[in-house]
This record gives structure tokens, C-alpha cells and sequence, in this order.
């Protein structure tokens, strides 16, 4: 009965899906050094990080790598002079405004979205440990910590955080994009692999072992240079699983024309490693 | 066949890293739709199941199905425990505690599809600790650090709880999945495939290149044939290829229209399944 009730990354995923698109503005920083920031481990293992919002504060935040949305809690919502939206939606009064800076040890998020809201399990995990250290204002998610190439290390009880200009993009529109057409979820997802590699993957329903394979190999293709053949076993490309043909459609669609990947495969029982580099195709 | 040995050589003698350097692995990851960091795990090698990187959960998750599947005993408490706990891209973790429990958030995802994957379980401190974990959404992979490192069990909230009393929330999603007609398909396939390359110079999109045997060659297709339409679409950019193929499947037969000598022939290509 103890950790159950600390768990709460993900619930924003779900309690922010009537909330407005979250846009996402933010531009790649100019400074591109790593800069190292001390966080504090709560007992319930949850790390702590200090972060000037509008430049108020610092207030005490979660850093949650499971959370999409930025949360800050009402008190600090009006301090740094956020304004909450008018309600709505399905769990009404949850709203996404954009905070012009987000300051965490000198490296500021310029323009990120984030739900101003008291949230139950915040202020649970607050109301536990604020003796402590203070209160603790909300939850630090995706759109501030996309924005940088971020090291947790939980032994020093350090974060890194280096800007690498990736945009977070508006995933609350493509959220409200996917309901609105309720067809497509209820499709088989087919993915675009955008690159061609010349094989073609199988595995018959009753076939519970690793790995999916190869039911045809394209001659001048890349998969042909590299000496793949039909009836060989692909059991990773580039690093992911490949046990059945879904996988390996998305192994294949995450490289790049150009770029060679490893491909590990067994042929009459026996392990092989190859290197194909796909090309560009349809 | 030459190139396949020389690359199993040339794995064979990679360097090997210096002592001192802890070992580093590069762990394949993706975004789901719902913004969150998805990796793949098998438990005690069955598998794998998609979990979630989260630094806000204390230990490691899986739902009640999951463990079932696997055969996990479970304690009077809810804990069970992985003899082997292997994550995508080389990690493997041993002895991992994991709470089971069905988590609401997972469960309203996966009732509405959100993710566009389904979602199995978390990954909190319990294994996160262990690692250095280099978050970077510019790159394909995560980088993990091992550290000589095993983090303390984490104490709870005293007090009432539950999961802030949200749980409700997970079913009320599924609910209202069912109001709105979606009920989620999980499954992958590739769009289909022509075994062609293509690029786009003025006055259109020509085929530059036909693999023998493949869907296009069997159509008739050939280089330096124009792509006129295709799906009945007219074709200016290379992207309008790529925007027709995504609405299609393997297997499907689609029309095109070439133009070869200035003169406009209507081929009926099957599409393959190939990637």
C-alpha cells in the first residue's frame, strides 16, 4: 500500500485530453553548452527541480519524463500571472496557456504551453513531503524537456540539459485530430516506411518463435548487396526486435535512406550480422 | 553473401571499450502519439511488451493481464518480481521488482487508442536509477550509462490515496471510446510496395529505377516512364507519390497512368508487401 499511490506520470495523458491545443512555439536556443542541474530525490523516488516561471520563484516542481503536459498549480499559475482559460471540455477548467520563460539553473524554455490546474496527486505528494522543502507547485513534462538532449542521472541526483533545438511540436491537436476521426483508430496502422530496402517480411499466425522471415529478397536491391535471402531469419534491424511484421515495418520506417543499420538474422541455424544501407524508394 | 561474412568479421573484432568506461548502450525508442517514451521489453523472456520511460512512477508496472500472461507470481501485496527483465537494444536487468496494478492512465489510452500503440506498463525509479539515461529526441536511440548503483525502495504518501482518486478515469475513457465508435486496432503493416525509384523534374515524376521482379515490373513499368497519375491522382511532386502510397495496403490493386513515347498507357499494379 505504499507506492500505488504515487504514480501519477501518465495521468496527464489522459486527464489533458479535452484540453485546447497545446502550441509549441519555442525556438532552438542560441547556447548550445551543456549545463548541470543538482535535483533533489524525494523518499517516494520522485526528483524535484527548481524552476523560475515568468521569472518568479523558484518553485518546486516534479521532472516527469511519462508527463506530456507542463502542470502548475493555481497559486503559482497567478503569481507568475497565468490566466486560466475559461473552462470547458470534459474535465472542464483544464486549459493549456503559454509561459513565456521556463527557468531551470539559468537554461530558460522560451514560450512553452503548460496547464495551469491543482492537480489531486501533486498535491498529495506535496502535502506528504512540503515539511521538508516547501510545497510543490507541479509537474515539469514533454514541452520543456524535449527541447534539450536531457541526462537524469539518479546517482549524482544530477539532470544535464543541453539545447538540441527539437521542436515539441502540438501533439494536443493531433490528439483531438485522432478522436475526431475515430475510423482511423479502428484500422490497421499502415506505416510509410520512406526508405526501401528490397525484402519482404512474413510470419504464419501459429509461428510463436523470435524473429519474422524473410519470404522474398528483391534482386539489385540493398537487401540483395548485402547477401540476405529468402528464408533467412531477421531477428533485429538496426537494433529493434523484429518478431512480427508489424515490427519490423516500424523498425524499418525509423532509418533513414542513407544510413546503413545492422541487421542480425540466423540462416540454417546459424547467427549472421549484416550491414544494409536502404536507399531511397517506394 | 561476401558482404554479409565481412560484416559478421567486422563486428567481431570491434574495438573493445577501455575498462574504465562503464558500459554505454544506444536503446531504440520512439514517441507514441501521446508524446510519451516508448521502449520495448521482454519479462522473463516473453514478449516484448511496449512500456513507458517515466521518471514520475516509482518502480516498474505491469497490469494485471500482463503478468497472467507471463506467469508472474504475485505477492499479498501486489509486488511480483522479473528473473529477467531485458529492454530493446541490449539491457538486461536482473531481479526486477514490479508493482501489479492496473493503471487508469494506460487503460484510457489504450480504450481510445490515444498512443497509437498499445501501452503495457511503466518504467519508474526502480530500474531508471540504474542507468544514466540520455534523453534526446533529435537522435534515434536513447543512450543508457550503467551505473554501479542500486537505488533504495521508495516510501509512500501516508495518508489516503489511491492514484489521487483519478482512477475512475481510465474506464470512463473506455466508455466513452465505446460512445464515439472507436474501438482501437493496434496492428502495423506496411503501406504497399512498388520496387521503383522516382524523382520529380519538371513536368513531373519519372521512374528512375525498376526492381526486377517487383510489383511495378510485373505491371510493365519502366524507367524513364513518366507517372502520370496515380489512385487517379496527379502526380507535380515526389510527396504527392508518397501521400497516394500511404492510403494504400499490400496487395491492393491500384491504378496508374503512365506517359512513355508521349503516349498515356493505364497500368493495373498489384501492390507488394515489401519494405
Amino acid at each position: 500500500m505504499t507506492t500505488k499511490r504515487i504514480l501519477f506520470g501518465l495521468l496527464v495523458a489522459v486527464t489533458a485530453t479535452a484540453v485546447a491545443p497545446a502550441q509549441d512555439g519555442g525556438k532552438k536556443e542560441p547556447t548550445a553548452k551543456p549545463v548541470v542541474v543538482g535535483m533533489e530525490m524525494l523518499p517516494s523516488r520522485h526528483f524535484v527541480v527548481r524552476a523560475k516561471i515568468n521569472g518568479e520563484g523558484p518553485y518546486r516542481f516534479i521532472l516527469d519524463t511519462g508527463a506530456p503536459i507542463t502542470l502548475i498549480n493555481n497559486r503559482v499559475g497567478k503569481k507568475a500571472g497565468l490566466t486560466k482559460k475559461g473552462g470547458g471540455g470534459l474535465f472542464g477548467g483544464m486549459n493549456s496557456v503559454p509561459v513565456k520563460t521556463l527557468e531551470i539553473g539559468g537554461v530558460i524554455a522560451k514560450d512553452s504551453m503548460a496547464v495551469v490546474m491543482d492537480h489531486p496527486t501533486v498535491k498529495a505528494i506535496s502535502d506528504a513531503f512540503e515539511r521538508d522543502g516547501g510545497p510543490i507547485d507541479g509537474i515539469i513534462g514533454f514541452p520543456f524537456f524535449a527541447k534539450f538532449a536531457m541526462t537524469v542521472d539518479y546517482q549524482k541526483k544530477e539532470l544535464t540539459l543541453t539545447p538540441n533545438g527539437y521542436q515539441p511540436g502540438d501533439y494536443m491537436q493531433d490528439l483531438m485530430k485522432n478522436l475526431m476521426n475515430s475510423d482511423a483508430l479502428n484500422k490497421p496502422r499502415t506505416v510509410m516506411v520512406g526508405a526501401l530496402w528490397g525484402f519482404e517480411v512474413g510470419k504464419e499466425a501459429n509461428d510463436e518463435k523470435d524473429g519474422v522471415t524473410l519470404l522474398k529478397v528483391y534482386a539489385g536491391t540493398p537487401a540483395a548487396k548485402a547477401g540476405l535471402k529468402a528464408g533467412d531469419r531477421l531477428l533485429t534491424l538496426d537494433g529493434r526486435w523484429t518478431d512480427t511484421v508489424g515490427d519490423a515495418t516500424i523498425a524499418a520506417s525509423l532509418v533513414k535512406p542513407g544510413k546503413p543499420a545492422e541487421l542480425k538474422l540466423t540462416r540454417a541455424g546459424k547467427e549472421l550480422k549484416a550491414t544494409v544501407t536502404p536507399v531511397k524508394g517506394y | 553473401m561476401r558482404s554479409l561474412v565481412l560484416a559478421a568479421v567486422a563486428v567481431g573484432f570491434a574495438a573493445p571499450l577501455r575498462a574504465a568506461d562503464p558500459p554505454t548502450h544506444q536503446i531504440p525508442y520512439r514517441l507514441t502519439d501521446t508524446k510519451h517514451v516508448l521502449v520495448r521489453a521482454k519479462l522473463n523472456g516473453q514478449g516484448p511488451f511496449n512500456f513507458i520511460l517515466d521518471t514520475g512512477a516509482p518502480a516498474v508496472f505491469v497490469p494485471k493481464v500482463v503478468a497472467k500472461k507471463i506467469g508472474l507470481k504475485v505477492d499479498g501485496k501486489g509486488w511480483g518480481s522479473f528473473d529477467q527483465f531485458e529492454l530493446e537494444g541490449g539491457v538486461t536487468v536482473p531481479k526486477t521488482r514490479c508493482r501489479v496494478e492496473d493503471l487508469f492512465q494506460l487503460e484510457g489510452m489504450n480504450g481510445m487508442g490515444l498512443a497509437g500503440v498499445e501501452l503495457h506498463g511503466v518504467i519508474g525509479a526502480n530500474v531508471l536509477a540504474r542507468f544514466k539515461i540520455t534523453y534526446d529526441f533529435t537522435a534515434d536511440k536513447l543512450t543508457f550509462v550503467t551505473l554501479d548503483y542500486n537505488p533504495p525502495d521508495p516510501k509512500g504518501l501516508g495518508g489516503k490515496g489511491g492514484q489521487g482518486g483519478l482512477e475512475v478515469i481510465g474506464p470512463v475513457m473506455k466508455m466513452m471510446a465505446g460512445f464515439m465508435g472507436i474501438k482501437p486496432n493496434f496492428t502495423v503493416a506496411p503501406v504497399g510496395f512498388l520496387g521503383i525509384d522516382a524523382d520529380a523534374k519538371k513536368g513531373g515524376v519519372f521512374v528512375t529505377k525498376v526492381f526486377p521482379d517487383g510489383p511495378a515490373d510485373k505491371a510493365g513499368i519502366k524507367v524513364g516512364d513518366k507517372l502520370d497519375t496515380v489512385r487517379s491522382n496527379s502526380l507535380d511532386e515526389l510527396r504527392d507519390l508518397t501521400r497516394e502510397l500511404a492510403k494504400t495496403t499490400a496487395g491492393q490493386r491500384i491504378k496508374v497512368e503512365i506517359v512513355r513515347d508521349g503516349k498515356t498507357q493505364t497500368l493495373n499494379v498489384k501492390l507488394g508487401g515489401g519494405l
